[in-house]
């Protein structure tokens, strides 16, 4: 029982450290920006602003002292939820992506769950077909669909059903007036259709190869001897042991699925946080942008930690060899 | 073991050769925009069609190969170089540096490098080619030098590095002359392969607008003319640069994978 406090304690203070971490890097990088800190405050009235007024700001804001001061000064801030003032929409950062960080997680969490299924199923389909023509038809199409870049999938998506079929909306979390959630899932079938596609072969392949390791070891030959179906020793014991890798490789995969998820979100207009992202880049609003870094980073942290201590349930045994992926 | 993908590698040649010849192929000048033949369609006169702005097709996509091409190949050699650095350093050093070290990169590896790509294209301003292949490469090192480390890993103790460093031998030369040749075989599929990824990053990032601009023609930069292609129906537009597009990053993976299987080392990342 101490020995399972210690795990999650040690875990918890991993996430902290590494959290922090991100804070310093994505903190320094924005003050790598070129020109003046001020103009992410004030905008283009720093024109019209006289030196004293600059100076004056200037102190105001702490931007004249040492990095490191202002830093921890930030970090403070931060730590109390308050992460600067957004350039771009003149409101707190925090309120803004308060309002929309749910639309990622659904999209993000529905396209997962999808991956996850889908990944097993194809994995499952090619192994018992392993070296036959079924398996290397799907090994081809699965390299062809995980080539194409997510933009181009959702334009094609698009093209098809928006602008030849029009039976899909185009754009957008959900038609303006109407809050039902069927109108919100039929809003949401095009940008997951286009993330599961450029990206079910990532986690199908190496499921893949680990379940034809897997299928070839004494213990499937026992079952066979005794009479089980392939379907059961696949489902019932391969898929059981199997699990952590599972596990694992979903893991590593999520920052790939939010950086595909972000680029179907702009492609889409889909109101989260990659669309968020963009529009800071193009205005140059960094204390938005460090804060969607700060928060992505720390889900797929989060993430990762989660993985490794439910694989250290499943399977306590391999605790080696489960520390060194994320 | 797998066959030598004959196919891919016969296809990437022909591209390679096609934009390196480029404006000679074609005949016309891809920079060239001709505002009475705006949005034309496949057809006489331009094999491909036109785009948005009156260019002809044909040449703009050997063109913009180009671009695209230098952009995958400069970034990957930037991005290769601080792997092979930051990974032999994390690998032959202490265990403790090493765990640090590998915990870095892991954090860094926790952001999508689109992200970061994003990050930093709008603090560097106005995309150059020169400068879209920086970032890319300085966000694009993280698995190389993972894998550059556990080779290292498995190499400081044979005999003839052991030697080396016990006779004074100075970390590059070692790098150079003992570890250099022995793990680059396992890294070259990761090497080709992440030349398709920062080709596919140029186009998204210049798809998305934070790339370069419509005067730099690359694949990318040709498809941020798509969203305004779409409304008039012009599907050329969309469809022929982005088959190019992904057929190159096919045969690229195509390789990589063929590369990969020789030097047969399974790893997750």
């Amino acid at each position: 029982m101490k020995n399972k406090v210690t795990f999650i304690a040690g875990k918890i203070g991993q996430l902290i450290l590494s959290v922090f971490i991100m804070s310093l890097i994505v903190f320094f990088v924005s003050r790598l920006a070129p020109g003046n800190p001020l103009r992410a405050y004030y905008g283009e009235a720093i024109e019209r602003m006289s030196p004293e007024q600059l100076q004056n700001a200037e102190q105001r804001l702490g931007l004249d002292d040492s990095l490191f001061t202002q830093y921890f000064r930030w970090l403070g801030n931060a730590l109390h939820g308050d992460f600067g003032i957004s350039y771009q929409y003149k409101q707190p950062v925090a309120d803004v992506i308060g309002q929309v960080w749910s639309n990622t997680a659904w999209l993000t969490g529905i396209s997962m769950v999808l991956i996850f299924v889908i990944g097993i199923l194809t994995a499952v389909f090619c192994v018992r077909r392993e070296g036959k023509l079924a398996d290397r038809v799907m090994c081809r199409i699965g390299v062809a669909t995980g080539n194409v870049p997510e933009f181009f999938v959702a334009l094609i998506l698009i093209l098809i059903f928006s602008v030849t079929l029009s039976c899909l909306p185009q754009s957008g979390a959900g038609t303006i007036g109407e809050t039902g959630p069927v109108d919100r899932l039929v809003h949401l079938i095009l940008p997951v259709a286009s993330i599961v596609i450029s990206h079910f072969w990532y986690c199908g392949y190496l499921i893949r190869n680990r379940l034809s390791e897997e299928i070839s070891k004494e213990y499937v030959l026992m079952c066979k001897v005794k009479g089980l179906s392939e379907t059961a020793i696949i489902y019932k014991h391969c898929l059981r042991n199997i699990m952590p890798s599972i596990i694992s490789i979903m893991a590593i995969f999520l920052p790939h699925l939010l950086g595909g998820a972000y680029v179907v979100e702009i492609v889409f207009s889909y109101p989260g946080l990659g669309k968020l992202g963009l529009e800071s880049a193009k205005y140059h609003d960094y204390n938005m942008l460090m804060l969607i870094c700060l928060i992505t980073g720390a889900a797929v942290i989060t993430a990762n930690i989660l993985a490794q201590t439910v694989n250290q349930c499943l399977s306590p045994e391999r605790e080696e060899e489960r520390g060194q992926m994320l | 073991m797998k066959k030598v993908p004959v196919t891919s590698i016969v296809l990437l040649t022909f591209i390679i050769v096609g934009c390196l010849l480029g404006d000679l192929l074609s005949g016309t000048d891809p920079y060239y925009m001709d505002f009475s033949e705006i949005s034309r369609a496949p057809g006489e006169g331009h094999l491909f069609g036109t785009d948005t702005l009156g260019r002809d097709l044909f040449s703009v996509i050997w063109c913009g190969g180009r671009i695209s091409l230098i952009v995958g190949i400069l970034s990957t050699i930037l991005s290769t170089a601080i792997a092979i650095v930051y990974g032999a350093a994390a690998g032959l050093a202490s265990s403790k540096i090493d765990d640090v070290m590998m915990r870095f990169t892991e954090i860094l590896m926790s952001v999508p490098q689109i992200l970061f790509v994003m990050f930093l294209q709008a603090i560097a301003g106005d995309a150059t080619v020169i400068s879209i292949s920086l970032i890319i490469g300085v966000t694009g090192w993280m698995a190389v030098a993972k894998m550059v480390r556990s080779e290292v890993r498995d190499l400081r103790n044979t005999g003839f590095v052991m030697a080396a460093r016990t006779m004074g031998g100075g970390f590059f030369y070692i790098l150079r002359r003992h570890l250099l040749p022995n793990f680059m075989p396992t890294i070259m599929y990761m090497i080709v392969t992440n030349i398709g990824s920062a080709i596919a990053m140029e186009a998204t990032l210049s798809f998305l607008g934070l790339g370069l601009p419509m005067e730099i023609i690359s694949w990318g930069s040709l498809m941020s003319l798509s969203q305004r292609a779409m409304l008039t129906g012009a599907w050329w537009i969309i469809l022929i640069p982005g088959i190019f597009l992904v057929v190159t990053l096919i045969c690229i993976t195509e390789t990589g994978e063929y590369l990969r299987t020789r030097n047969k080392k399974d790893r997750l990342i």
